[in-house]
């Protein structure tokens, strides 16, 4: 990633103290009712994820991944236990706060993606902005052709993200993730249908990003060189964490 | 989430699904154009077509009456003289009251001849009608506005006779002038009614046989010849359809002398007198439905052509012998009065087979050959009320006073009422195929929920509140319902038109076929575009709310 030219003004961002764990869990656990029976899928996890670490989160299927993902993505608040995002406690929000939260303090990225078919690529990564920014179309376009610049992608802008590739794409994303600025990156599998050449295309993005823009990344995946290239590796074994270890 | 973007996500998301939406619209559009073509069409009924047999805030009273012994008894105990109707005219939401009467008299008429070739004889009967209930009708009619304006924009024309101008234009002082015959109705025409006394005369003093009103222009006197000499045989000559006096030649026919005005004739006291008075035609008023019956029912017997168009007519003159009658004994020779009159204008409010004559020429005649208690009694009232709103009120007071409303009211009102019923039945349906309508814009708005179920959890991810997915949804119902409001409403209009047009053209030779059948409130369309936007929104409401229930975490871990 090239250095960034004089930068747009920063989202305003509520600064979470250097004391603020970016994730904070204390015996957290998620349970689902189906079909009459009860499914446990945390079970008492504690968690502290440090601001602009990269974490990954890895296990095999059912093992509690994505719902531990829903949850610091704050896109699930039926937990018990607790969970603080940069300080904040997620269950006392109502919707409308909790949908702003994700909006300014989370960006996401999916493994199929997850563009608008029917926006350009430009109007994909203009998107968040849209639901409750004071940014001026101007300085969101001004951004998004910015970061979609940084992307590789910067001739892109107004065409529909369908004619891509999937690295591409993934990009895309990615830059929808960043456009507010967000300081936590949730990423679920974000290699997972990228070919070697892109994924390793977005890890090295993925690093980039933690340095330009003092992210934390939360990454859950099935992919050995993704969590090798993270500060610290989580293995989740039904529902419960088994390890939780540095990479050297 | 400012309103514009909003709007560009909502206009996205509706061109991505545009053959649903438009597939959803459909019924929509179907719905308003239903309610605004029903709407124009009972309206239109309304105005246009009841409204002109008897307008809606006008009712006809008569006295109670009661079939005994095979005829009608009026029961009424009071007599129906002007304290009544007075008393009518008090009645709350009763604007103003004016008394009508019939002829007590026996008349014949006979004229037609410039139109069809030969004179028609017929008996007459007269309503006496106040002006003031007949004046506007007799304006819209003859569209006296539309003459004014275009009269005011043709170049002025000499001529020397009437032949040398247009249809519609009389010469006058070597200038071609419009003719607005229904300036011709009113209460006091310039003629002479004849007069014993001054109590013969219902305005103004008998002078030297005349009534002269103080208000009324001077006249002229004239004569017919003097070879008539007294004592003529008055009589109309069939051959030619002049009124015609014996003259000392003989064998011969002496028309009256013609010193008057163009527009006047000489008219005499009674058959037997030389000297008259330049005086102006009575002015009558037919009945529409005359010019149909004539047509459908008695043109092809009598061998003439169809009268193609009530225009025609306008300013035709014919003669009235008043006091004489084919069927039954005649008035006494030196009561009787030979009159022209000229046809000034049309009006459903005169009666089918006779005249309206105005209110004061009736009352002099029947007090002339029927005796003064003739002409103080009314047959009818004609009411006007504030409100139609005030009718069944007015109706029920005037039952209390001892009237009933006339066979013509009671007709109207039975076709308001048909009219009303199947409009509201016409509605009733229209709001049918909207309820439809919205049951399709649920049905395909769930469906579409459904299948952007991901695009709105990926929203709701990006920071999308639940409010804001609602609108999204509600927002693209709202623009279905808009634009299919739109569309409907501009549907109907166009469909009126072309049914008015097919009508103008199918029915060109009937008579009294209204000029369209469709009177659009200014309200209307706005009310369908209302009305489509609320049944889209109603329809949409249940998948807005399912897609603000949209679970992201779920469906984004779905695979």
């Amino acid at each position: 990633m090239s250095d960034l030219p004089p930068t747009p003004e920063p989202v305003a961002v509520a600064a979470a103290p250097i004391a603020v764990l970016a994730i904070d869990a204390r015996r957290l656990s998620r349970t689902f009712a189906i079909v009459g029976a009860t499914v446990q899928a945390l079970v008492d996890v504690d968690l502290a994820i440090a601001p602009k670490e990269i974490v990954a989160i890895i296990g095999r299927s059912g093992a509690g991944k994505s719902t531990l993902l829903n949850l610091i993505g704050a896109l699930d608040r039926q937990y018990q236990g607790e969970l603080r995002v940069f300080g904040q406690e997620l269950k006392s929000l109502s919707d409308s706060q909790l949908s702003r939260f994700r909006n300014r303090q989370i960006g996401f990225v999916f493994q199929s993606f997850q563009l608008l078919p029917n926006l350009s690529v430009g109007e994909n990564v203009m998107l968040p902005a849209y639901f409750g920014s004071d940014l001026t179309q101007n300085e969101i376009e001004r951004r998004a052709r910015w970061l979609l610049g940084e992307m590789e992608l910067a001739t892109r802008f107004d065409q529909n993200p369908q004619q891509m590739s999937g690295g591409e794409r993934q990009r895309v994303a990615v830059a929808r993730a960043l456009l507010l600025e967000p300081p936590l990156l949730v990423c679920d599998e974000p290699t997972g249908s990228l070919d070697a050449a892109s994924a390793k295309q977005i890890l090295q993005l993925f690093k980039d990003i933690r340095h330009k823009f003092a992210t934390t990344l939360v990454l859950v995946t099935h992919d050995p060189a993704v969590a090798a290239a993270a500060d610290r590796v989580i293995t989740l074994d039904r529902g419960n964490v088994r390890s939780n270890t540095e990479v050297a | 989430m400012k309103l514009r973007r909003l709007l560009g996500l909502i206009a996205g998301n509706l061109i991505a699904s545009r053959v649903r939406a438009l597939l959803a619209m459909v019924g929509i559009v179907v719905g308003t154009a239903l309610l605004v073509f029903f709407l124009g069409l009972g309206q239109g009924l309304r105005e246009r077509v009841l409204n002109r047999i008897f307008p809606v805030n006008q009712l006809e009273i008569e006295p109670q009456a009661v079939q005994l012994f095979g005829t009608q008894q009026v029961i009424g105990l009071a007599p129906l003289d002007e304290a009544r109707v007075k008393q009518v005219a008090a009645i709350p939401g009763v604007v103003r009251a004016f008394g009508k009467q019939k002829s007590s008299f026996p008349a014949r008429l006979w004229g037609g001849k410039e139109i069809l070739g030969y004179n028609l004889f017929t008996e007459a009967f007269f309503d006496g009608m106040p002006v003031g209930i007949l004046a506007d009708e007799l304006a819209e009619f003859e569209d006296v506005t539309g003459k004014r304006a275009k009269s005011a924009k043709r170049k002025p024309q000499r001529c020397d006779v009437d032949m040398d101008c247009a249809a519609g234009a009389q010469c006058q002082e070597n200038a071609c002038e419009t003719v607005i015959w229904a300036s011709l109705w009113r209460e006091n025409p310039l003629v002479h009614l004849p007069c014993g006394s001054d109590s013969d005369c219902l305005a103004g003093t008998c002078t030297q046989g005349i009534c002269h009103r103080a208000d009324a222009p001077p006249s002229q006197r004239c004569s017919v010849p003097s070879s008539a000499g007294n004592g003529r045989d008055m009589d109309f000559d069939k051959e030619h359809g002049e009124l015609a006096v014996a003259c000392a030649e003989p064998g011969g026919f002496c028309k009256g002398s013609e010193p008057c005005p163009p527009s006047q004739y000489c008219a005499t006291d009674n058959p037997d007198s030389i000297w008259g008075w330049c005086e102006s035609p009575l002015p009558a008023v037919l009945n529409p439905l005359l010019l149909e019956v004539f047509n459908s029912d008695m043109a092809r017997s009598l061998g003439a052509a169809p009268v193609g168009s009530l225009a025609v007519l306008y300013g035709v003159r014919f003669h009235v012998a008043l006091g004489d009658s084919f069927f039954t004994k005649d008035a006494e020779r030196n009561r009787q009065q030979y009159k022209q009159a000229i046809v000034v204008g049309f009006s459903r409010k005169a009666p089918e087979l006779g005249l309206a004559m105005p209110l004061s020429v009736v009352r002099h005649y029947n007090a002339r050959l029927r005796g003064a208690q003739a002409a103080l009694l009314f047959d009818a009232v004609l009411l006007e009320t504030t409100d139609n709103q005030d009718i069944p009120s007015v109706v029920a007071a005037t039952e209390s006073l001892g009237f009933s409303l006339s066979r013509k009211s009671r007709a109207a009102r039975t076709f308001g009422t048909v009219v009303l019923v199947v409009s509201l039945a016409l509605m009733v349906l229209a709001a049918i195929v909207l309820v439809v309508a919205a049951t399709q814009i649920a049905q395909t708005f769930a469906m579409l929920v459904h299948e952007r179920r991901k695009e709105i959890a990926v929203l709701r991810a990006l920071g999308a509140a639940q409010t804001t997915i609602a609108a999204l949804v509600l927002g693209e119902a709202a623009i279905i319902g808009l634009i299919g409001g739109t569309l409907g409403s501009a549907m109907a209009y166009a469909t009126a038109a072309a049914v008015d047009y097919a009508a103008k053209t199918v029915l060109e030779r009937v008579p009294l076929v209204p000029d369209g059948f469709f009177v659009f409130p200014w309200w209307a369309a706005p009310l369908a575009v209302g009305v489509a936007l609320i049944f889209c929104c109603v329809g949409a409401l249940l998948p807005a709310l399912r897609a603000a229930r949209v679970d992201p975490a779920r469906v984004l871990s779905e695979a």
